[in-house]
């Protein structure tokens, strides 16, 4: 109250000086600051309790799991008995020699980069397209987001259909080639491109979202002044908005890297990890492991997948953030 | 508008171009594959398997989707879903919002080491198989507990994250001030903490309901039996329940039902949805 009296009475540029003089002030009073940190103290014990949920659902249903699958990954570990005995690296080694391990580690890092190309490709020129809102953009964001809604499991049996031999697809194609009838998620080759193509038409319309989120927070100034200093479109997006999206960047990159190498219902819901092996990623081996009552060797492809996230995504964090550059 | 001219520099036709073009890419890309999943729903079994994009030539609207409702299970799965998401995303929007808050004031050790465990449980996967036999162990394996237990664990750490930032920025004044009046911490929370959270907490809203409304590696190896199966399971089961291959006509019905929850709600409340996930704290 006696604030506002004083922007009355004085100038409001005077008010907020003297505002930020009495915190400085408080801030030098050192007997009196420390007062009120002991305090502060007592509250914090009754703060701890508010953490103390969300921490114990982690620690039991994250961290806990985490730790305990790092160390049951070099154990003997079965369905079959109760007995769990260390065997050193025999897992891993018995899975690289079924070649069950390399190839679906693989398959796993092909699959994740076909994603993360097809969701920041895509969803980078949407992104470049819809930049600006007004009634049109909206029309056409919120229609390229419709795939984020579906489940990833929809989403593989649509084009499944889409893509069958006797589907829509070859269908279109047979009008200029007579009688083709490719099996797109029959052949190893293309199957593999498609689930992940497939997994990046899911998530692209979200990765749109968050480009043009970082798209309208660059400094329109900048881009004016490459404007006048006559710079191409394609030379100011290069040179100047480009590199200023790299938070961005940063963050649709990890998280679709991370989040598609624990990927399983795509490929659940199109090739079962088929034709052969040729899309069976860790998590498909993982299961399939499972299902087998081998506990011991499904945990170490379940490590393998937290190696993975481990060896990309932190120094990718890392050299990415080094990358960013603020105007 | 005038501003924007300006900076491309380019007449009003090179706009109306760019909606053509857009439109161009916006066919094959999301209309054609929603609009095959439509028409073939309304097929026969023998017509649906060919899957193409004309219209049925004999419908059988309801024969398909009343099918999927007795045959496919859809209304226990329904109720399961919703069994689930309901408690799942309120939890971790209430427990998250209350840990972002201490994590955000304190200057303890021991809480910033627990708050960079929660941070790391975005990037890391989940461990499933240890998972499955903690809830084994104690009971809870098979039915929608031990699941919603395993979701929470695994999806609060996001929330923690992204409102623990959010709340730092905020000035601690309105706290103090609402403590010095007598309120205690619960009302302090209550009153003050969650309604200035409300808009990274709609947004978080919208990832975790998605998220969860989907979620079908969890349920795979956590949910035991039909009675419990979630709908993603429902159709899942569903779909591998064919013996001659899969019957798209009943498939792509259940498919249909399955999304319709969501894509109901994004219809009644895309704008905000839009916006909040444009101007949300997506990006951190």
């Amino acid at each position: 109250m006696t604030l506002t009296k004083a922007d009355e009475s004085l100038p409001a540029g005077a008010a907020r000086d003297d505002r930020s003089h009495r915190r400085a002030a408080l801030k030098a009073a050192g007997p009196r600051g420390s007062a009120r940190r002991r305090r502060t103290g007592g509250r914090k014990t009754y703060r701890l309790w508010f953490a103390l949920p969300a921490i114990a659902l982690v620690a039991f249903f994250f961290a806990i799991p985490f730790v305990a699958n790092g160390i049951l990954s070099f154990t003997k570990w079965t369905g079959f008995s109760s007995v769990i005995r260390f065997t050193g690296f025999d897992n891993f080694t018995s899975l690289m020699s079924l070649g069950i391990l390399g190839h679906a580690t693989l398959v796993t890092v092909l699959f994740a980069l076909i994603t993360m190309v097809v969701q920041n490709v895509v969803g980078l020129s949407l992104a470049k397209a819809l930049q600006h809102t007004d009634r049109v953009n909206s029309v056409f964001r919120s229609l390229f987001f419709i795939p984020v809604l579906i489940s990833p499991l929809a989403a593989g049996y649509i084009w499944a259909a889409i893509l069958a031999p006797n589907g829509p697809l070859n269908g279109f194609i047979s009008l200029f080639v007579p009688g083709f009838d490719f099996s797109w998620l029959g052949q190893p080759s293309s199957a593999l491109l498609l689930v992940g193509f497939i997994d990046g038409w899911k998530w692209s319309g979200l990765v749109t979202l968050v480009y043009i989120a970082g798209l309208n927070s660059i400094n329109r100034s900048v881009v004016e002044a490459a404007v006048l200093d006559g710079a191409s479109g394609w030379r100011r997006f290069r040179s100047i908005e480009f590199p200023l999206l790299a938070p961005a960047f940063t963050f649709n990159t990890v998280l679709t890297l991370v989040g598609s190498f624990s990927a399983l219902d795509v490929i659940f819901a199109t090739t079962k990890g088929g034709p052969g092996d040729a899309t069976s990623v860790l998590n498909v081996a993982v299961f399939n492991q499972y299902g087998q009552g081998l506990f011991g060797t499904s945990s170490a492809l379940s490590f393998m997948i937290a190696l993975l996230v481990m060896i990309t995504a932190v120094p990718l964090i890392w050299w990415l953030r080094r990358r960013e550059v603020h105007a | 508008m005038s501003n924007i001219t300006w900076v491309t520099g380019r007449p009003r036709l090179a706009g109306r171009v760019r909606y053509v073009v857009l439109a161009i890419v916006a066919i094959p890309w999301v209309v054609l594959p929603f609009w095959i999943l439509l028409v073939n729903s309304f097929k026969t079994e023998s017509e649906a398997s060919t899957p193409s994009v004309w219209l049925p030539q004999h419908w059988a609207v309801l024969d398909n989707f009343g099918t999927v409702i007795t045959q496919g299970q859809y209304f226990t799965g329904l109720r399961n879903s919703l069994l689930v998401a309901i408690p799942v995303v309120l939890g971790v929007l209430i427990l998250g919002s209350m840990a972002a808050w201490t994590f955000a004031r304190t200057s303890s050790r021991w809480l910033r080491g627990a708050y960079y465990v929660m941070a790391l449980s975005i990037v890391l996967p989940p461990a499933i198989v240890p998972t499955v036999v903690l809830l084994t162990r104690a009971g809870l394996t098979g039915s929608e507990l031990g699941y919603i237990l395993a979701l929470l664990g695994t999806r609060v750490g996001v929330i923690v994250f992204l409102t623990t930032g959010y709340i730092r920025a905020l000035p601690i004044d309105f706290e103090e001030a609402a403590q010095i009046d007598g309120a205690n911490r619960w009302q302090v929370y209550w009153h003050i903490i969650l309604p200035l959270l409300r808009p990274i907490l709609f947004t978080a809203a919208i990832m975790t309901v998605i998220n969860v409304w989907n979620d079908f590696l969890f349920a795979l190896y956590m949910i035991k039996g039909a009675a419990n199966a979630t709908l993603p399971l429902t159709l899942y089961n569903f779909a591998n329940a064919g013996q001659y291959g899969v019957r798209w006509n009943l498939v792509f019905a259940h498919v249909i039902l399955t999304s319709l929850p969501l894509l109901i709600a994004y219809i009644v409340l895309q704008k905000r949805i839009l916006s909040g996930l444009t101007e949300g704290g997506v990006t951190g």
